[in-house]
């Protein structure tokens, strides 16, 4: 027997994902779909000696075009055809859970509803008759507490049940006026026999009933077009007579008119209670008090993440010393024994010496996500963000953006609108990540000893602004169209999981360290290699060997292009090596400046740089900020061809490249006429 | 009437949504639909955006969202 394909949908927050890892454990793997560029996560396992695949949608509201999520979702289902839905439903959130389901029912396929977070909804005093409402909804629905992993059995159970069923269970009939133009237009939908098979005709009825964009696309594959047309046409219009108002509006109204009757029969409320939550919120998003607290929590995520991390990353620090030591101990002086040690354990190595702080940001911002605080962030910081054209939720991709920018430009995904979306990468990289700051640490460290932190910090802001900047020239130029609706929810507050965290920070830091430790790595051997090859005859002195290499030739070809930022040419192949990652710029310094296998904070480096009569305080800054508004790696790079396509990776570069010509021309030359350079 | 002519604990019923395309559905297809009962929990700093009780959870939208909601203003239920 086949295995049987059951997708997993649901609200965002009705515990979905918990339920997902309760029901396959670690049996998971990502899957990719045509056309989709998210991943969608599949597990696998036996019940009853059946084997089911599980896929694990995006989730969604509803199955409008309204976001790219709910387009997964709703593809998914249409392509894929999956055996069986399971729908996850918030008890505590009944009527909003209940209109996704009725829209799985109008696709046509299999539906089991888990009615989820149960214990939660009785304890705010909601009794569920939920026999009464399967009859209502003509589903099978199972009890559940996925975070016990309570009811799960039975779910399953059910699932098999349904699957076995070669009844088709009709959904449930939205009142006789719309139901009437419906059949009208299944009726003009169904003259061509093969778009009915692709699409269910009463799904695709209500969604052009809906003028949904998206479905409105795949009409045009009609064979008779024109009937279809002439049909919607004169159903939209009876029914907007009928009921006064868009019928978009109408369907929805007709789904909750379904829903409130439903719940009216089946919920009862044995008390009303002031939840915990208002009275957390009382508090933390308060309108005086919710951007002071806003702020105390960013400073201590910062503070705890860089004084927490300075420990792990000064082990792994010895660790790469120990390991190159014993390198260098075992195999014999030349070209491996290079390519090893200076190759890729100090490439690699001053990689992962900061990977502790990633690590770190990602698990207090985690944390934060899952208690439900990152929306009330969202929603504090909306007003102050939308003013520089983003939306409340780009403000989460930023916040990831100062730990590392791969998983960052894939978090800009919740945003609903494509142009917020655009927005949100494009300026996503201006965050400084973590791979930027050993870069700032050294040259602050070098030459601002006394006010480091300072320059470091004004960095980090000058970042933040240009981020805000570009965002607001973009809105006005290039991405400019009316601004998003910020509809967004606040969940209840949970206590995470320690799982659930664990969890994520995985999940954000494994796509960091695959997609950063290929890159990487492979940027580290090519870096040893034009540093090394060709290779100057013997006897050549030290400081010649790297001008005679592929590096120093390149190094020299471009001298005239950095020139005028004050750059000579060893900055401008620190330059093009940052241009793959940003962690190889200070070993790139280090190779260049003979001073061997450099850390951070080696004195050697400091010294040599200090020593540079070309390298001055103001040339420093000035790098700096070419660092910072460059993208920090390929891998970041090539997250944003995937996420936006490649036409807006070049745009991306383009604009990148001239920004930080442009504003380090600027700086250096004005710093240059006063005298700024000494 | 509208949402965004509402103080913060002010409760309402929904009349409808008066919206463009896919604001307005979008709305509608959160709760707000003729008939529905809701609160303005609060608003942010700046009195935007708002955060709005309905059919049991909460929804922040934008005072622009909250013009494009006609209600009616009612005394506090229960």
């Amino acid at each position: 027997m086949n295995p049987l394909r059951i997708a997993l949908a649901g609200n965002p927050n009705s515990g979905k994902t918990t339920l997902f890892n309760k029901l396959t454990g670690s049996h998971q793997k990502v899957g990719n779909y045509a056309g989709v560029t998210v991943d969608t996560k599949e597990g696998f396992l036996v019940h009853r000696g059946r084997e089911l695949i599980l896929y694990d949608l995006p989730g969604t509201y509803s199955l409008t075009a309204y976001s790219l999520d709910e387009i997964i979702a709703r593809d998914f289902v249409l392509d894929e055809k999956p055996d069986l839905i399971i729908n996850v439903l918030d008890a505590t959130n009944l009527e909003r859970n209940l209109f996704l389901s009725l829209q799985f029912q109008e696709l046509g396929i299999p539906l089991v509803a888990a009615l989820n977070i149960i214990d939660q909804a009785e304890t705010m005093g909601l009794r569920i008759d939920h026999k009464q409402l399967s009859r209502l909804f003509r589903i099978p629905i199972v009890r559940t507490i996925g975070s016990r992993g309570l009811g799960l059995e039975e779910l399953l159970d059910a699932a098999l049940e349904v699957a076995a069923d070669v009844h088709h269970r009709s959904p449930p009939l939205y009142g006789a006026d719309l139901e009437a133009v419906l059949a009208k237009v299944i009726e003009a939908l169904d003259t061509d026999h093969d778009f009915s098979l692709a699409f269910p005709g009463r799904w695709m009825a209500l969604k052009l009933l809906e003028k949904d964009t998206d479905a409105q696309k795949k009409l045009e594959g009609h064979r008779h077009l024109a009937v279809v047309l002439d049909a919607l046409g004169k159903a939209i219009a009876v029914l907007e007579k009928q009921g006064g108002r868009d019928s978009e509006i109408l369907v929805s109204e007709a789904r909750y008119g379904l829903i409130h009757g439903a719940v009216k029969e089946t919920v009862l409320r044995d008390r009303a209670t002031v939840p915990l939550t208002e009275r957390i919120d009382a508090v933390l998003i308060n309108r005086f008090l919710g951007l002071p607290v806003f702020l105390a929590v960013l400073w201590a995520i910062f503070q705890a993440t860089f004084t927490l991390g300075a420990y792990p990353q000064a082990w792994l620090d010895s660790l790469f010393s120990w390991l190159a030591a014993s390198a260098k101990a075992l195999i014999a002086p030349g070209l491996l024994q290079s390519l090893l040690v200076d190759g890729i354990l100090g490439g690699v190595g001053s990689v992962l010496s900061f990977i502790p702080l990633v690590i770190l940001l990602f698990l207090f911002i985690s944390f934060l996500e899952d208690t439900g605080y990152m929306s009330r962030a969202a929603f504090v910081m909306d007003k102050f963000l939308h003013i520089f054209g983003l939306h409340g939720q780009s403000f989460l991709p930023m916040m990831l953006g100062f730990g590392c920018s791969v998983p960052a430009i894939m978090a800009s995904r919740t945003l609903k609108s494509t142009k917020d979306r655009i927005v949100t990468v494009l300026v996503t990289p201006f965050m400084s990540c973590g791979a930027k700051l050993p870069v700032y640490i050294l040259l602050a460290g070098t030459f601002f000893s006394a006010h480091a932190g300072a320059v470091v910090l004004s960095v980090y802001l000058i970042g933040v602004l240009l981020a805000l900047g570009s965002s607001w020239v973009f809105r006005k130029t290039v991405l400019r169209g009316e601004t998003t609706p910020f509809v967004m929810e606040l969940p209840p507050y949970r206590m995470p999981t320690l799982k659930g965290v664990a969890w994520h920070v995985w999940d954000k830091s494994f796509q960091y360290f695959k997609k950063a430790g290929t890159v990487i790595l492979a940027a580290s051997v090519l870096l040893w290699a034009i540093t090394t090859f060709p290779q100057a005859p013997a006897g050549t002195p030290a400081s010649e060997v790297i001008k005679q290499s592929a590096a120093g030739w390149i190094g020299q070809l471009i001298e005239p292009l950095v020139k005028p930022l004050g750059f000579d040419w060893k900055i401008g192949i620190a330059t093009i090596t940052g241009f793959a990652a940003k962690e190889t710029v200070v070993s790139t310094l280090g190779v260049l400046y003979k001073v061997g296998d450099v850390k951070d904070d080696d004195r050697p480096l400091q010294g040599a740089l200090r020593a540079d009569p070309a390298f001055t305080p103001l040339v420093a800054y000035t790098f700096m900020l070419f660092t910072l508004i460059l993208a920090p790696c390929f891998a970041a790079q090539s997250t944003i061809r995937a996420e936006l396509g490649g036409r807006w990776l070049v745009f991306y570069l383009i604009f990148s490249v001239l920004l930080a010509w442009t504003l380090c021309f600027s700086v250096f030359q004005m710093g240059t006429v006063f005298h700024l350079g000494m | 009437m509208t949402i965004r002519d509402l103080k913060a604990g002010d409760h309402f019923v929904v009349k409808g949504v008066e919206l463009s395309r896919e604001t307005g559905k979008r709305l509608a297809d959160m709760g707000f639909t003729r008939g529905v009962e809701g609160k303005v929990v609060r608003k942010a700093l700046f009195g935007d955006p708002f955060q709005v009780s309905i059919l049991g959870y909460q929804v922040t939208i934008r005072k622009a969202e909250a013009a494009g909601v006609s209600v009616e203003p009612v005394e506090a239920l229960s």
